[in-house]
């Protein structure tokens, strides 16, 4: 979906754990960003091309930091049969990103997304892009739409 | 029924016209409506052909489509949502018995949220723990939807506090199930509460409780109409550790699915991991003994009204190959482990090149538990297990290539529940990824499953074009050489534009355990045509 110049989204006031075991509620983080554009992939350690897309990512995050204003979070739906395995896994992959884990897909439900993987860029408090399913060279399409609203 | 179409179209109507309107008077309608809509649609249909070799049944109309609308509303504190679900008729093995063609409002909810406090009446989506007590999901792939009806009550009164209360009824299919269900969950930060005085250490203690009610009718004067189970938890990490268990106690619950045993349940779940560096280690042991919670004692499949979630605790592979011979967690006894690791050679290094070289090994092992049913014990008679590594190669920007071995151990007499040979299978299987131009790109994957059992050899073969976006291209085939001969060919294309995403496939799907979560279900053999879409909107 694309921008539309409204009123600003409210969003649903989710309380998710990142990797560091601290809650983080998805409302106040949107409104805490202000202006910062958002960008947030939802994967599993499950799902191949949740992981191709971000380890595409990855590669070119810290290049892409540097010249752009951007927040990245990974938004983990694995539920309990792998939730214990994401911190080790980002780990080994060696992403820098912040993973946060939506381990009953509270938040994946609240902001109707039906499969994995699907980005969405948040800015100003509205959804401004969202994406679903991976094809190689999509990241090249994000980095792009990240881009246009610097 | 009619009711609920006119509802249905109401709905449509409204969104529709908040979207058209978007388009030319955004800001005028941001002035007008307050608050956010959003939703989704899905739809999953397939045509049927017959194929009498693979054992592919026909059904009657040779049509099945599974459809669910979802909408919710967001205002400030205040949200509420609906989801309509159209099964016209199911889709073959979503149910675990043919099912009456049927549609319906299947899930509405209101919710009020607040900082430290919020509840929720309607149908709600709820976790205690890891699950193992009580958990309500949704799982669309494989059919799940447990959630309950009742209110669902959320207060953290001090900062290191917080505490969860539910009650109410338990979906069952298209109805509720009969029984009632109450339950509380606390979870103590003891970190807060001791006032520590940087997050290095988090330390948390938790307790659940659920109690089912059901009504009895016979002969016996002291049967446990309400099944009381408690459980206990910790958690302790700081950044580079973490340990945290779970033990479960299931009280008196004789139903169908355990034979009507007087034993109480009891599950116990450790987990610890480590990280260091480019090093990721992950360890899991868990037993259980009796841990089937259904809402209907005489329920006699497992994925219709659970109240908890008892997932294989085994590495979801996504190789044809490897998806043949898989474990599903034996709730009447087993225990086992599982091991992770995973490490990335950096870039720069001698083995890593220039984009670093990611490796991933899994091992995991199940067994019955021994005679008297100890659930810490080294166990009895091996069920299942898998030893696995992968390792993932980016080569330049264009090429990435992957490497995967795997062995599996399989008692099909346990797992698959008729008698048979034990599995040994050794796969291996190679794949790569060449992306040619910005949005262009080539995938292949070979496997090969090698075993002296069961129905001997399989190949399989894999190749996908996105020769630009948003178009993508597939064609597999998965072939058995070993006793029937037979190719599990499918063809397929796909379309995505945002969040809309819609793909035509064509082929045959083998009988077979289709798991998704860790939850698996039999998925009958199939041959025909599927169709599926799905879309995001907001206003």
């Amino acid at each position: 979906m694309q921008a539309a110049a409204h009123a600003q989204q409210d969003f649903p006031s989710v309380k998710l754990k990142n990797t560091a075991g601290k809650t983080i509620d998805f409302a106040d983080l949107i409104r805490e960003a202000k202006d910062t554009t958002l960008v947030f992939s939802f994967w599993a350690t499950w799902c191949i091309p949740c992981i191709t897309e971000l380890d595409n990512i990855s590669d070119e995050y810290k290049e892409k930091q540097s010249s752009m204003n951007f927040k990245f979070y990974g938004i983990s739906i694995d539920d309990s049969r792998t939730t214990k395995r994401v911190k080790p896994f980002i780990q080994g992959k060696g992403w820098t990103f912040e993973v946060m884990m939506d381990v009953n897909s509270e938040l994946k439900r609240a902001l109707n997304i039906t499969d994995v993987p699907h980005v969405l860029i948040i800015k100003d408090s509205k959804i401004v892009y969202r994406h679903t399913g991976y094809i190689a060279g999509e990241e090249d399409n994000l980095f792009d739409e990240i881009k246009k609203l610097q | 029924m009619k009711k609920y179409f006119i509802f249905l179209k109401v709905s449509l109507l409204l969104v529709c016209s908040l979207m058209a309107v978007k388009k030319t008077e955004a800001q005028d309608l941001s002035s007008i409506i307050k608050g956010h809509f959003n939703g989704s649609f899905e739809n999953y249909s397939q045509y049927y052909l017959k194929d009498s070799a693979i054992g592919a049944t026909i059904p009657p109309d040779r049509f099945g489509s599974n459809s669910f609308l979802k909408l919710d509303y967001n205002y400030d504190k205040f949200s509420a949502g609906v989801q309509f679900e159209a099964y016209l008729p199911s889709v073959l093995g979503f149910f675990p018995l043919p099912v009456k063609s049927q549609s319906k409002i299947l899930n509405k909810y209101f919710k009020y949220t607040d900082k430290k406090f919020s509840i929720q009446v309607g149908d709600f989506y709820e976790q205690f723990g890891s699950g193992l007590i009580f958990r309500a999901y949704e799982n669309r792939q494989i059919g799940i939807n447990n959630a309950m009806e009742g209110a669902n009550i959320y207060v953290a009164p001090t900062d290191f506090l917080k505490m969860k209360f539910i009650y109410g009824r338990t979906r069952s299919l298209f109805e509720y199930a009969n029984a009632l269900s109450r339950g509380a969950d606390a979870e103590v930060d003891l970190s807060k509460l001791f006032g520590a005085k940087n997050d290095a250490l988090n330390a948390s203690i938790g307790g659940s409780y659920i109690g089912k009610f059901q009504e009895y009718s016979g002969p016996r004067d002291d049967f446990p109409t309400t099944v009381n189970s408690f459980a206990g938890r910790f958690d302790i990490s700081n950044s580079d550790f973490s340990i945290d268990g779970e033990y479960v106690v299931k009280g008196e619950d004789p139903n169908l699915l355990n034979s009507y045993s007087a034993d109480k349940g009891r599950a116990l779940q450790i987990n610890g991991s480590f990280t260091k560096n480019n090093l990721g280690v992950s360890v899991t042991v868990r037993s259980l003994y009796n841990m089937n919670f259904q809402n209907d004692r005489d329920e006699e499949f497992l994925s219709v009204a659970p109240l908890n979630f008892v997932p294989a605790l085994t590495k979801q592979h996504d190789y044809l190959t490897s998806n043949i011979y898989v474990y599903s967690a034996q709730v009447k006894g087993e225990t086992g482990m599982q091991a992770d690791i995973y490490y990335n050679f950096s870039s720069g290094t001698a083995l890593g090149g220039k984009y670093g070289t990611k490796i991933s090994a899994n091992f995991s092992q199940y067994s019955g538990l021994d005679i008297d049913h100890k659930i810490i014990s080294s166990g009895d008679e091996k069920y299942f297990s898998d030893a696995n590594m992968e390792i993932k190669k980016k080569w330049n920007k264009k090429l990435e290539t992957t490497i995967a071995l795997q062995h599996i151990f399989y008692n099909s007499s346990v797992i698959r529940a008729v008698s048979a040979d034990d599995v040994n299978a050794n796969i291996i299987a190679i794949g790569a990824l060449y992306k040619w131009a910005s949005k262009k790109s080539f995938r292949v994957k070979f496997e090969h499953l090698s075993t002296k059992t069961d129905e001997k050899n399989w190949a399989s073969g894999l190749a996908e074009f996105s020769f630009s976006s948003p178009y993508q291209f597939f064609v597999s085939d998965l072939y058995n050489y070993g006793k029937t001969n037979i190719h599990y060919y499918n063809l397929g294309a796909s379309v995505t534009k945002n969040a809309t995403r819609f793909s035509l496939a064509f082929g045959k799907q083998r009988a077979g355990l289709f798991c998704v979560g860790g939850v698996c279900r039999f998925i009958p053999a199939s041959y025909g045509f599927t169709a599926s879409l799905t879309t995001s909107f907001a206003n």
